[in-house]
């Protein structure tokens, strides 16, 4: 009887923050980490579909081939950098690495990040000297490194194929990370998975959009903006790039959202149809506190009004702006934040009233 | 991406327009029983900024008190940030969809950037006080009220086109 | 249907905030379609060469104000409860002016700027940053200008109320004068640059063949006309009442409140009532239940308070406030009570409790301490009830809350920001 008081009262006084500070356990690290974990998942894919399925002199012209992996390298430390600052125990980070624990999502992932680095450095070397001659040309090495790659077929291939299978891996993984963690049941759905997967590809797609749409020559594009312009086209040598991969790109990113926004549908849908508990969690996105922030900036402002001015795009109805490409990053780490903040908030003990 | 039309479409006409803005407005009455408005979400925005900037002189201050409201509930989660942010939405679609998308500073022939920009922050300035001042801004007072018959608000419209049309001659070399 | 749909309840405020992003992004649409973008456009009105301001705000302003009338009058939207931002005179003919001024120096409103640096104007990016600058400003030295811009209030009050004409008269006036000041500005900008209008997108040019112009400028015109024809918009200005509902409120009592009750609202600072004391002024100022406004019966217009406000009226013996209640009840409102024996239950319960054979003795240590919030004193046991009215009725207690003063429904929701703009 003393032991349900006292859990009573832990729950009802767990959703004052003033009597409970450590409500929120896990502040902007780790969404910030999820996102940097998809964004790179998603980069990983594509670059690794790319070395599969093209020749060489054609993904020479491609910005996915050749600044996709480098920035992939450089998302992923930022996100690794951001999930060690979120540890408590900083100093015994090296432990992860002495064991593997097949039921522990944390060590599937410090393994999956493990291989993420071998097989994105691999993707980056193939093409590297094309992605940054300046630094080709200081390190012969790297043009012996990058001919000695593309000699062969079948490293090509195998470099591309583990691109997309631990890009698929770590994609999976941010969504899993929190799906199974029982104790909240706005997470409990094994759809989180795959949501997070398509929502890095279509992070990961909007990015490279955005990089082919300021890099590329524009008579009509403003002075104002040119001095991002000039440092991005100085990075990637301003090498004419294909303008017919703009459209592509938009058309794959308007495919990612479209099924985003099914498996956001299906996963509220699972929750509404599941216990009592699940469905007052979920019902804190689709009515409760969270309600407009997720119909406005996730929904809205991250699937719906890129989708419609991709449309537009493919339509030849406006020009390509880097405005989608911004409102699905700013979607893409809008979702996280949501999901994990709201999950925090839902619990399996309901507050008495 | 080659074969858009480059050249920007022609506004429309004022009268379809002011229609169209009109029934925004109606359905603001309808649905949320009260207009629209713009410069409260500055206010918003700028007391949640100073709040984070310097938390106890905002605490202590008491302009900054109605803005910050329960302490629970931050100031942006505000209807009329939601509504700001709508009408950044709307009117970049707009002015997409018409090819109007370009930087530039909007001036006369005889005005020089840096002068123009400077009127501008200055003019910004100026009209967020005279909001302040007087509860609402051209979209609050002047649109919403007037419909409203609020008396206020008439009253506020005509000092706006009065101070207006006052000092127009004195700037007239920054616009034609 | 009852509009407006948030006020009734529809919907929370997580759901309104969604339906503010679609209608701001309407607002946004519309104000850039109209080339509210560019500075120099606006800034064009006030050189009388393009007066697309003027016919924007205004064919918007009677689009919206007959549109409105008309929904009201058909019993759709109940227009009490529609916010009204309070008057300030002075601070409106200030503020209005230096925003006036502000305008031509700045080229932009705060909403057009938004839609001006969405669209890469620089000096619109550059006037929302002056907008801030300026807000961080006015906040240091408002401390000192808080009483100037408090002046002259006039509560929430509209043109029809202030002058005392019917509401549709000056819907109808407003649509003939803004039609008025279009044909001026039409011929003014004829005068000032040169060129004829052109003959489809005015008013007066061209022509006299019908235009989708002209069809929107006839339509507002005959809403105006119906709007001076048609009578009062607000509800309940004329009666209708469901008697046998009335009948059974009235029976079980559900109408009234207790002295004691309310005693207990007052001293916990509960403001989402409205108390209203029905007694001619002279009685109001000798004496009033704290938190009361003076409101007598005369005075009672459908407008004086928002039809889903909580209500309760009380009068010296209850006669008053009961013909308020029938009243009240017959102009819509839903959430009237009375006060259960008027003010004289007030002073026999509350302010001069008396201790009777059966009173547990701690309920009565209650009573005195809320005689003594409200100024009162316990009575001797043995005193008879008629005597006590010869006792001294306290002065207005010190800890009571100024009166509410009269108007809309801005106090019924203490934590609730300031709606207007």
């Amino acid at each position: 009887m003393i032991a349900l008081t006292a859990l009573t009262e832990l729950t009802l006084s767990r959703h004052n923050p003033l009597v409970d500070p450590h409500l929120h356990i896990w502040e902007w690290q780790i969404p910030v980490y999820l996102f940097f974990g998809g964004l790179v998942a998603g980069l990983m894919i594509i670059a690794g579909v790319r070395l599969i399925s093209l020749r060489p002199q054609q993904r020479e012209a491609l910005v996915c081939c050749t600044i996709g992996p480098l920035m992939g390298l450089v998302f992923l430390s930022l996100g690794m950098f951001t999930l060690f600052l979120d540890l408590s125990h900083r100093l015994y980070v090296w432990r992860l690495y002495t064991t593997f624990q097949i039921t522990s999502p944390m060590s599937w992932g410090s393994w999956i990040l493990l291989l993420v680095y071998p097989a994105l450095s691999a993707n980056a070397l193939a093409h590297l000297p094309e992605a940054v001659p300046s630094l080709a040309k200081r390190f012969p090495i790297l043009v012996t490194v990058s001919d000695a790659i593309l000699a062969r077929v079948q490293w090509v291939v195998g470099i591309g194929v583990a691109n997309v299978m631990v890009g698929i891996a770590l994609g999976i993984y941010t969504g899993i990370l929190l799906g199974t963690l029982g104790a909240r049941p706005l997470w409990n759905s094994a759809i989180l998975g795959p949501l997070f997967l398509f929502s890095g590809l279509s992070t990961a797609t909007a990015l490279l959009h955005g990089i082919l749409v300021v890099t590329t020559p524009d008579e009509e594009r403003p002075a104002f903006a040119d001095f991002l312009l000039s440092a991005l086209a100085q990075l990637t040598q301003a090498r004419p790039l294909d303008r017919n991969i703009a459209p592509v790109l938009a058309r794959a990113d308007n495919s990612f959202l479209t099924i985003e926004l099914t498996l956001i549908g299906l996963f509220l849908l699972g929750q509404m149809t599941s216990t009592g508990i699940h469905q007052q969690a979920a019902s804190l996105l689709l009515t409760g506190p969270f309600a407009a922030v997720f119909w406005v900036f996730v929904i809205g402002l991250g699937i719906l009004l890129p989708l419609v001015l991709q449309s537009l795009e493919l339509n030849n109805r406006i020009r390509h702006t880097i405005a989608p490409v911004i409102l699905v990053l700013f979607g893409g780490i809008a979702l996280r934040f949501i999901l994990v903040y709201a999950g925090q908030q839902s619990h399996w003990f309901q507050p008495l009233n | 991406m080659n074969n858009v039309e480059h050249s920007a479409k022609p506004y429309w006409n004022p009268y379809l327009s002011g229609f169209g803005l009109g029934l925004v407005l109606l359905a603001s009455f309808v649905i949320m029983g009260r207009g629209l408005g713009a410069s409260g979400a500055i206010n918003a925005f700028v007391a949640t900024a100073m709040h984070q900037l310097a938390p106890e002189h905002v605490e202590k201050s008491a302009y900054y008190a109605e803005y910050l409201g329960d302490g629970v509930h931050s100031p942006l989660k505000d209807w009329l940030v939601f509504e700001v942010l709508g009408v950044f939405v709307g009117g970049f679609l707009s002015g997409v969809l018409a090819n109007r998308l370009k930087f530039r500073v909007e001036k006369g022939p005889r005005m020089t950037n840096p002068l123009r920009l400077l009127f501008a922050f200055i003019g910004g300035a100026l009209m967020i006080i005279g909001a302040r001042i007087a509860l609402g801004c051209t979209s609050g007072q002047a649109l919403t009220g007037g419909s409203l018959l609020n008396v206020g608000s008439w009253i506020f419209m005509m000092c706006v086109f009065g101070g207006a049309y006052a000092v127009a001659y004195f700037f007239r070399k920054q616009w034609i | 249907m009852n509009a407006p749909f948030y006020k009734f309840g529809l919907f929370g405020d997580e759901a309104s905030l969604i339906i503010a992003f679609v209608i701001g992004i309407g607002f946004g649409f519309f104000l850039e379609r109209a080339g509210f973008g560019s500075g120099r456009k606006l800034a064009a009105q006030f050189y009388f060469r393009d007066l697309s301001v003027l016919k924007v705000m205004f064919t918007a302003i009677i689009t919206a104000m007959t549109g409105l009338y008309l929904l009201s009058r058909l019993g759709f939207v109940d227009l009490s409860l529609v916010y009204l931002v309070p008057t300030f005179v002075v601070p409106q003919i200030v503020g209005g002016l230096l925003l006036g001024i502000g305008f031509v120096i700045g080229g932009y409103c705060p909403g057009t700027s938004c839609v001006s640096s969405v669209t890469g104007s620089i000096d619109g990016m550059v006037y929302v940053a002056g907008m801030i600058v300026g807000l961080v400003g006015f906040a240091e030295v408002y401390p000192s200008m808080q009483s100037y811009v408090q002046m002259t209030p006039m509560g929430q009050i509209t043109l029809a109320r202030l002058f005392n004409l019917p509401y549709g008269l000056l819907v109808f006036a407003v649509v003939l004068m803004a039609l008025a000041a279009f044909a001026a500005a039409e011929w003014a900008e004829k005068k000032v640059t040169g060129t004829s209008p052109d003959p489809k997108g005015s008013i007066t040019g061209g022509p006299w063949r019908m235009t989708p112009v002209r069809i929107l400028a006839t339509g507002l015109a005959a809403a105006g006309f119906v709007a001076l024809i048609a009578g009062d918009p607000y509800r309940g200005s004329r009666a209708s009442i469901d008697t046998r509902d009335l009948a059974i409120r009235v029976g079980k009592g559900v109408d009234k409140v207790q002295a004691t009750q309310l005693a207990d609202w007052i001293i916990q600072g509960r403001n989402d009532f409205k108390l209203v004391d029905l007694r001619s002024e002279h009685d109001f100022d000798a004496y009033h239940i704290p938190t009361a406004q003076d409101l007598p019966l005369a005075s009672l217009a459908p407008d004086f308070a928002a039809h889903n406000d909580r209500i309760i009226l009380y009068s010296g013996d209850g006669t008053e406030a009961a013909q308020a209640w029938f009243l009240l009840e017959a102009q819509g409102f839903k959430n009237v009570y009375l006060l259960d024996g008027g003010l004289r239950a007030w002073q026999n319960i509350v302010l001069f409790p008396q201790k009777s054979a059966g009173t547990d003795p701690a309920v009565f240590a209650k009573q005195v301490e809320v005689a003594k919030y409200f100024g009162g004193a316990p009575r001797e046991e043995g005193t008879s009830p008629a005597a006590s009215v010869a006792v001294a009725l306290p002065k207005l207690a010190a800890p009571a809350q100024p009166p509410v003063p009269a108007g809309n429904s801005s106090n019924t929701q203490p934590k609730k920001k300031k709606e207007g703009c």
